[in-house]
């Protein structure tokens, strides 16, 4: 029976590999980048939120509540209620924001969360003001 | 067919093997090393995604249909997206449809990333998964700056797609294609050409053409035995039918076969998404909107879609009753006939060790067999 040369030299190419640049990253020394348009946490403007509950309905996980806020609101919002997000239902389809009425609900980049009690998972979006270019 | 179990042992190949290809199981009947019957077990993975599109309006369903199948979710949106448009004359733009194309020809590319680790790594070359999974893993890097999402990207949306390309991502898909044609020179050295493969899987889960015929087998499974179709040749869909791409088919049916059909389909992927980024329109509407976005109602009609997955043809069923919810929506992959019919009449007489690989080489994808 012939003995297939190629087959047996040919997968001896790999050991050159062994003098290339490790790929993998030293993490958390070194960081990967996330691109500005990854679904990261959500974002709120409180400034603007009208508190319609539009996110809340169309949320097919019934990940997020409309509930009060601590803080300063927008006067407009007739319900006085804000979106909190269930992180341990959401599935960042990013549904709610493309239904937000005044745009003020967004996905921020920002995607790491560790916590040992379950009720931090009830996330309510960070307040930012002024959202727009830096988030896409 | 009175099968001789006599003196045989029964083993559960189940989803703890490293080897199966998610959450099922195969029970066999070993005489010695060899395989006497196999019979497939699902369940354990049952999620039941028809019944819950069925529950949702059209545009939660959209966010479901993803997760049918983990390793390529991009044919799903595809279809679901497609059987919308059908079903309400929605038109989408070229510029869209180019996208989409370009989607699916990425997600081909990944998927075969994955399932030439997941095959390398079922008899026992492990350097091929790690670099493979690494390779995947930079096409998922230009699925996260286009789409959001690194595995679940939740793209194509009835009447287009969600986002427009990012600035300089085609030239950096460019790139990533260069890289992908020299590395393909590398796993044919390693992997495909590589004696302990070519030992192993030659002459090993041969498929008979005439099966293929009776049981409607896709993809590599049927292009494997020299029978040269394809959805996007045959029923050309999105901007197929103005691209140069050619069917690669190989002859034997066996599990060697297959993998070099994949290997082929990489190549043509790589040289459709080269069409692809040279004809792409600068301008151009992504998404048309849907009216009534929320309560969006589906007309009282159905319709039939098919794509071509990377393993094979997926076909989706839609009838919707006038509400604004999915009346029937059934989903047909490639896995359903290939895990049952196939699987247990290709595994008899074959050795205990050659059952990852024949599983592997099928393209089994459990979620879809439990949609």
């Amino acid at each position: 029976m012939a003995i297939d040369i190629k087959g047996v030299l040919s997968p001896l190419s790999a050991i050159g590999t062994l003098f290339e640049h490790p790929k993998t990253l030293t993490y958390p020394q070194a960081k990967k980048d996330i691109p500005v348009g990854y679904r990261g946490f959500h974002i709120n403007n409180l400034e603007t939120c009208i508190g319609c509950a539009s996110c809340e309905e169309i949320c097919m996980n019934e990940a997020i509540d409309m509930i009060h806020p601590d803080i300063e609101y927008n006067p407009k919002n007739t319900s006085g209620c804000v979106p909190r997000i269930d992180y341990g239902r959401c599935c960042w389809c990013s549904l709610c924001t493309d239904v937000c009425p005044p745009s003020s609900l967004k996905l921020d980049n920002i995607c790491t969360h560790a916590e040992c009690d379950p009720d931090n998972f009830l996330y309510m979006p960070k307040n930012i003001k002024n959202i727009g270019e830096d988030v896409s | 067919m009175k099968n001789n179990l006599e003196n045989t042992i029964k083993i559960f190949h189940g989803p703890q093997h490293p080897g199966i290809t998610g959450n099922m199981s195969v029970e066999l009947d070993l005489l010695g090393e060899t395989i006497k019957r196999a019979q497939t077990h699902v369940g354990y993975l049952h999620r039941g995604f028809e019944k819950l599109i069925e529950r949702r309006t059209v545009v939660q369903a959209f966010t479901i249909v993803c997760r049918i199948c983990v390793p390529e979710p991009d044919p799903n949106e595809e279809n679901f997206a497609r059987a919308v448009e059908n079903l309400t004359g929605l038109e989408i733009s070229e510029k869209a449809k180019y996208i989409r194309t370009m989607v699916l020809e990425m997600q081909r590319l990944a998927t075969m990333f994955l399932w030439m680790g997941g095959q390398a790594g079922s008899i026992g070359l492990g350097l091929i998964p790690q670099w493979s999974v690494c390779d995947r893993d930079y096409m998922l890097d230009r699925f996260e700056e286009l789409t959001g999402g690194r595995v679940y990207h939740m793209y194509a949306f009835p009447g287009g797609v969600r986002r427009d390309l990012p600035e300089g991502f085609l030239e950096r898909l460019s790139d990533l294609l260069d890289y992908y044609e020299k590395r393909i020179i590398v796993y044919n050295n390693t992997f495909f050409d590589n004696v302990i493969f070519r030992k192993r899987a030659i002459g090993v889960g041969v498929v008979n053409r005439d099966d293929v015929l009776k049981n409607a087998y896709v993809g590599q499974t049927m292009r494997g035995c020299g029978i040269k179709k394809d959805v996007r040749k045959d029923m050309p869909y999105l901007m197929y039918d103005k691209l140069d791409f050619d069917i690669p088919i190989q002859q034997d049916g066996d599990v060697y076969a297959r993998a070099i059909v994949r290997r082929d389909e990489m190549l043509q992927s790589i040289r459709i998404l080269r069409q692809i980024i040279k004809q792409m329109p600068k301008e151009g509407e992504i998404l048309q909107k849907i009216p009534k976005h929320r309560k969006f109602k589906l007309p009282s009609d159905d319709t039939y879609v098919q794509t071509e997955s990377a393993r094979g043809a997926m076909s989706y069923y839609m009838a919707g009753d006038g509400s604004e919810k999915i009346r029937r929506m059934q989903v047909r992959g490639p896995s359903l006939v290939h895990a049952y019919t196939l699987l247990e009449k290709l595994l008899v007489n074959t050795e205990l060790a050659d059952v990852a690989m024949t599983m592997n080489s099928l393209g089994i994808c459990p979620p879809e067999i439990e949609r």
